[in-house]
């Protein structure tokens, strides 16, 4: 092994632009006037180069220190090595001897495996490549992992909440620290599907409105009887079985949505055909359009049916039934999303076309 | 036998009672048809007849509009029927067959509401634990119309409700009155929005039915004063008051419909001074069930039940206390959106059924059998009532300061606009009612409801020390609405 390099990394941080704009003196860099005479700060008030940032190992202390976790030891520096495996440019651009050191550190780590001689695995795999071999396409084959959004997630993120960290005999918090990501980042403080559906209900800014009317269906979908799958439209593959749905309203919403959802839209290329005809191409969609575009088609469902009582949960009664309609198979979103797919299939040839390459190739 | 058939035919067909009756059915009827001609009337008819359209040649009846397929609104199937859709929106689930079975939930059951030998009532081990309702007490809430459709009785298998501080307070103050008739707890209930004023009367309700009471409710005040039921005046040696026979027919309908098995069981002790003739020994049932078919009746069967239920009970004559209670009584403390003849706003206590109620809270009509009269405020509908206002928080902080916790009071209790007019009636019904405010839940009680919403499947996180404490703090400090919103209802 080589011995290790270790160089003391020092890299203080600009002072902030905000100091600069301060009332202390300040020399720019073009000015003329006593070009050898250094600014100096007036009496009691700070010099421009005299409050800097904390240097990045005395931050990270700082903060480890906050978080009950063991920090950079400040009397010895960081090596440059645990700086880099942060950032991948510095990385690329590190020195010929530090890559070909870390290089060998990985290869060391990877083929550490197939240095044990027994050649058993920790785990078995065989019910994993039995289910390989039989692809399950009965709804009633439930792979949880399918749906992200299911209750699992929830559990987990409400237990982190408070279940001590594993370090529980080492001194820590009095009170274990929340699980911050689920808290603080308001992105992803809710499910996706939800989010985007209720945006996508939205109408003249009122979230209020939207979000209430998203409760609305998830309650009703709570509250109604379990669906009965139909034989003829095949839903997600892995879907749950029908009665786990109703306790899980936004699996619930999440398969309807994801079921119907079309893989690909038509773009009409305006005189690609020739003689004045617009050309079909089929463009393969992302998973947010291939959603908005369901929800896009349900929601059109759901104006022409028509309102059974009063009320302003009338709309969202709607919805959730029109979503159940999808689940059952009943609905009429089902004939879009096929037609979508035939067409998209019989102008599948269109697919190699190109504009401005000189036509097709 | 043949002659007692002409005599019958003979009479005519329609008696004089029977002719008020059918004037009366004219606002039923309004209500399912639009009114074609009077309801009796010799007069020929004597209008034009509508012009018909005349037919020219080249125009057409059909529309102008150009027949697209976007033009015509599609419709599917038939349209609902006349009241379906507000039957739907006013519709009271009470079951989710999704919803998982809860083990180990108890019913209130009259074993729970008895008092121990140390004097504190069986119910007061049970604060923080969720209690289920029978079949038979279901059933009479439902007569009373004490569940509302706003509440999420739907999300669940059966109706069960958390018992808290509060409650069991008032099964002890109904146990009090049962050992001693002139303790009568007379309270207003009053607090925030979602603080669970109206389950609380339906706890109530439940406890009193569980201790065969007879129960009284008026399930929103709203309805007594908006002038949608009809009204007719009545002179009294007190001054002119409003009757609202419908109204007064509903509620005695729910009465009997509530307390069906104790009214059967009791009967008239006396003779009323009624305008019809009613077999003496007739049960209290019978006769509640009589005044609400028919709305002619139903004042004078109205008084005549209150007068038996507030005959002192003797050894001949038996009669249970009465818990009486009214829901949104912010609404009938102010003037009424009626009018009187000289087309002046009437009060609200100069309603019949107000000024009866308003009696039985102030004090002024006893319970001599016992009983408990409840009124809670509304906060989501709330009516301008600044006598009451004024009158409540008085109650509360004087009730406060005579408790140790004055010094966490303001010193001074509010005060009055000495530019404004009191409300002498309202402020004389409210004054010495004692003062009830709910807040937020205590944490243990927070606890035992969000596992019960564990255990019905309708909240899936581990309910832990730290999720409680974040969910009563998101909740306002534990307000119940608040909890249930940000667990069940609104969570995604």
């Amino acid at each position: 092994m080589p011995p290790r390099i270790t160089p003391l990394v020092l890299r203080p941080r600009l002072a902030s632009t905000a100091l600069r704009a301060g009332p202390g003196p300040f020399r720019h860099i073009a000015s003329k006037n006593n070009p050898d005479k250094l600014p100096e700060a007036p009496k009691g008030q700070p010099g421009p180069n005299t409050q800097q940032q904390e240097h990045v190992s005395e931050e990270a202390a700082k903060m480890a220190k906050i978080q009950g976790q063991e920090g950079p030891d400040m009397n010895q520096g960081t090596p440059v090595q645990d700086i880099m495996k942060e950032e991948k440019k510095q990385r690329d651009q590190a020195p010929e001897v530090l890559q070909q050191q870390m290089n060998s550190k990985q290869q060391s780590s990877n083929t550490k495996p197939s240095t044990n001689p027994g050649g058993s695995r920790s785990f078995s795999t065989s019910i994993r490549r039995r289910l390989e071999l039989q692809p399950s396409t009965s709804p009633s084959d439930f792979n949880p992992a399918m749906l992200s959004s299911l209750g699992g997630a929830n559990l987990s993120a409400g237990s982190s909440l408070d279940t001590p960290t594993a370090t529980s005999n080492q001194l820590s918090h009095k009170f274990p620290l929340p699980a911050m990501d689920s808290i603080v980042n308001k992105a992803e403080r809710y499910d996706p599907v939800v989010v985007q559906l209720t945006n996508f209900m939205m109408r003249d800014g009122k979230k209020s409105v939207a979000q209430r009317n998203m409760s609305v269906i998830l309650n009703t979908l709570r509250t109604s009887p379990a669906p009965t799958y139909s034989a003829t439209r095949a839903l997600l593959p892995g879907a749950p079985p029908a009665s786990y749905l109703p306790l899980h309203p936004i699996a619930y919403l999440t398969l309807a949505v994801d079921s119907v959802a079309p893989l690909m839209r038509i773009r009409s290329q305006r005189g690609a055909a020739g003689g004045g005809v617009a050309l079909q191409i089929p463009v393969p969609l992302g998973l947010r359009q291939r959603r908005r575009t369901a929800f896009m088609w349900i929601l059109d469902a759901v104006n022409k049916r028509q309102n059974r009582g009063s009320g302003r949960d009338m709309f969202p009664t709607r919805v959730a039934n029109e979503i159940i309609a999808v689940v059952e198979g009943r609905s009429g979103v089902w004939e879009r999303r096929m037609a979508v797919h035939r067409l998209a299939t019989t102008s599948r040839a269109n697919l190699n076309f190109r504009q401005g390459g000189g036509g097709r190739r | 036998m043949l002659l007692a058939q002409a005599i019958t035919q003979m009479a005519p067909p329609q008696c004089l009672r029977c002719l008020r009756n059918s004037l009366q059915l004219v606002e039923h009827r309004s209500l399912i048809q639009p009114p074609t001609r009077a309801a009796f009337s010799t007069t020929s008819l004597l209008s034009a007849k509508a012009a018909q359209p005349r037919k020219t040649a080249g125009t057409s009846n059909k529309s102008k509009t150009l027949r697209l397929s976007k033009n015509i609104r599609q419709t599917a199937g038939k349209p609902p029927a006349r009241g379906e859709r507000k039957a739907v929106r006013k519709r009271i689930v009470l079951s989710n067959t999704n919803a998982l079975e809860v083990d180990g939930l108890q019913d209130l059951t009259a074993d729970k509401l008895a008092r121990h030998s140390e004097g504190t009532v069986a119910l007061q081990t049970f604060t923080g634990q969720v209690l289920g309702f029978s079949d038979e007490t279901v059933d009479a809430l439902r007569a009373l119309e004490s569940f509302k459709p706003t509440q999420a009785w739907s999300l669940f298998r059966r109706p069960a409700s958390l018992v808290r501080k509060e409650t069991a307070a008032l099964a002890n103050d109904m146990a009090d009155t049962e050992t001693d008739t002139s303790k009568v707890a007379r309270k207003m209930v009053f607090g925030e929005k979602g603080s669970g004023k109206s389950v609380l009367l339906l706890q109530a309700h439940a406890m009193a039915f569980v201790k065969d009471w007879i129960v009284v409710h008026f399930p929103e005040g709203q309805d007594l004063t908006i002038a949608h039921s009809a009204y007719e005046p009545l002179r009294t040696p007190n001054g002119r008051i409003y009757v609202q026979p419908q109204y007064t027919a509903k509620l005695l309908l729910s009465i009997a419909n509530a307390n069906q098995a104790l009214l059967s069981s009791l009967q008239l002790s006396r003779d009323h001074q009624l305008p019809f003739s009613v077999q003496s020994n007739m049960s209290l049932f019978r006769f509640a069930e009589l005044g609400g078919r028919d709305p002619t009746i139903a004042w004078p069967i109205w008084q005549a039940l209150w007068a038996e239920l507030l005959t002192p009970a003797t050894k001949a004559v038996q009669r249970p206390p009465v818990l009486v209670t009214m829901d949104g009584a912010d609404q009938v403390m102010r003037v009424s959106a009626y009018l009187d003849p000289e087309a002046k706003p009437v009060h609200a206590h100069d309603l019949a059924l107000v000024r009866d109620f308003a009696n039985l809270l102030s004090g002024r009509t006893q319970l001599p059998n016992g009983g408990m009269v409840l009124a809670a405020t509304c906060a989501s509908n709330r009516a301008a009532s600044p006598t009451l206002d004024y009158c409540l928080s008085r109650t509360y902080i004087k009730q406060e300061k005579a408790s140790n916790a004055w010094h966490l009071l303001p010193l001074r209790g509010p005060s009055w606009d000495p530019y404004q007019l009191k409300d002498a009636r309202v402020e004389s019904a409210v004054m010495n009612v004692s003062a009830l405010k709910l807040q937020g839940l205590s944490k243990d009680e927070a606890r035992g409801v969000l596992e019960y919403y564990a255990k019905s499947g309708v909240l899936m996180n581990a309910v832990t020390d730290g999720f409680v404490s974040e969910k009563w703090s998101l909740a306002g400090h534990g307000v119940i609405g608040e909890l249930e919103k940000g667990t069940v209802r609104m969570r995604f």
